[in-house]
């Protein structure tokens, strides 16, 4: 649920999905699911002439499970919180065990 | 919470209903149809559909009509800008030519790929059949 | 037994406790494929999708002509700010004192 709450915190903002088959595609990220499956908006194929099937597609619902990356905004990520956030999951299910 | 996240699913595809989309598959296959249902899975229905090939600059249609894609082999599916289509630089040609050239453009990639994961495997990188198999 | 005490006693039970640890400092992380990353880990969860940042991306490319189909080994660097690497592309994941 971690990272499906942080890009939660990221909605609104131009990201860069880079998907398994060298892919890439920036848009506004406009949602996500618990899936990490991602819709874009206004996008931009980075390789435009590699991908003509993509001219004519203004937005996009990305499967989750073929991305490889997400490049964000560095300005919008609070490590800090992220850090804490990880720290506290990893204890979560620990303690649950026991 | 659970009938919160499954709602999140299908407000990102709600939009997309009765629209004219593109889907890409796994398997590298570009259809384009009107999306008619879908459910939390990502699987699909899509109605009048066409299977469309691409190489280069060129492009070709094969009518294949309604679709019920699994979501596993969804790679993405988009809207489909209909102004922006009209303007596009790509030729159609017949369906029997574009099968010939993507024939032989994939003979070509497929004894490219063999050789760059036999070097990339001697590398110590991890390249597997399933990978292989995703030409997408 | 008792080798394993200090582990325990530093909260390691798990393989997924080590990447805990790296948390904050720069790691190295080998995936499938032609790739390899160096950054600073910010986050992971149990499929072990991750934010890196300061990322320098390596990808090892393979050129192949196509008339003597001889190959050309090629390392493409690539750098990212901050970067989301989804799980399921992760082959290992090496502390700091590696990278």
């Amino acid at each position: 649920m971690l990272f499906y709450s942080f890009f939660k915190t990221l909605v609104g903002q131009p990201v860069t999905v880079e998907l398994k088959n060298d892919l890439a595609i920036t848009g506004v990220l406009v949602s996500v699911d618990q899936f990490l499956n991602i819709k874009l908006d206004n996008i931009k194929v980075v390789d435009e002439e590699r991908y003509p099937h993509m001219l004519a597609v203004k937005n996009c619902f990305i499967r989750g499970s073929v991305v490889r990356y997400v490049q964000l905004p560095a300005p919008s990520v609070d490590t800090a919180l992220l850090q804490d956030a990880a720290r506290r999951e990893r204890q979560q299910p620990a303690a649950a065990r026991r | 919470m659970d009938s919160f996240q499954i709602f999140t699913t299908s407000t990102s595809l709600v939009d997309s209903v009765d629209k004219k989309l593109l889907v890409v598959l796994r398997d590298g296959r570009k259809l384009i149809g009107i999306l008619r249902s879908f459910d939390q899975f990502a699987n699909l229905v899509l109605q009048d559909t066409i299977e469309r090939i691409y190489v280069g600059d060129a492009y070709g249609d094969i009518p294949r009509g309604i679709f019920i894609i699994r979501g596993e082999n969804v790679v993405l599916l988009g809207e489909i800008d209909l102004d922006k289509e009209d303007e596009s630089p790509l030729r159609e040609v017949p369906v029997e030519e574009i099968l010939q050239v993507q024939r032989e453009e994939m003979e070509l990639r497929v004894k490219r790929e063999k050789i760059k994961n036999r070097m990339l495997s001697d590398q110590g990188f991890s390249v597997d059949q399933a990978e292989f198999g995703d030409l997408y | 037994m008792d080798e394993h005490a200090p582990l325990e006693s530093a909260g390691i039970e798990e393989p997924l406790d080590l990447v805990r640890l790296s948390l904050d400092e720069r790691i190295y992380v080998k995936l499938r494929g032609d790739r390899e990353l160096r950054g600073k880990l910010h986050a992971y969860d149990g499929h072990l999708n991750m934010v890196l940042g300061d990322v320098e991306e390596t990808i090892t490319v393979v050129d192949v002509n196509d008339e003597t189909l001889e190959e050309v080994i090629r390392i493409v660097k690539r750098n990212c700010e901050m970067l989301f690497v989804r799980g399921d592309g992760v082959i290992l994941v090496s502390p700091p004192s590696r990278a």
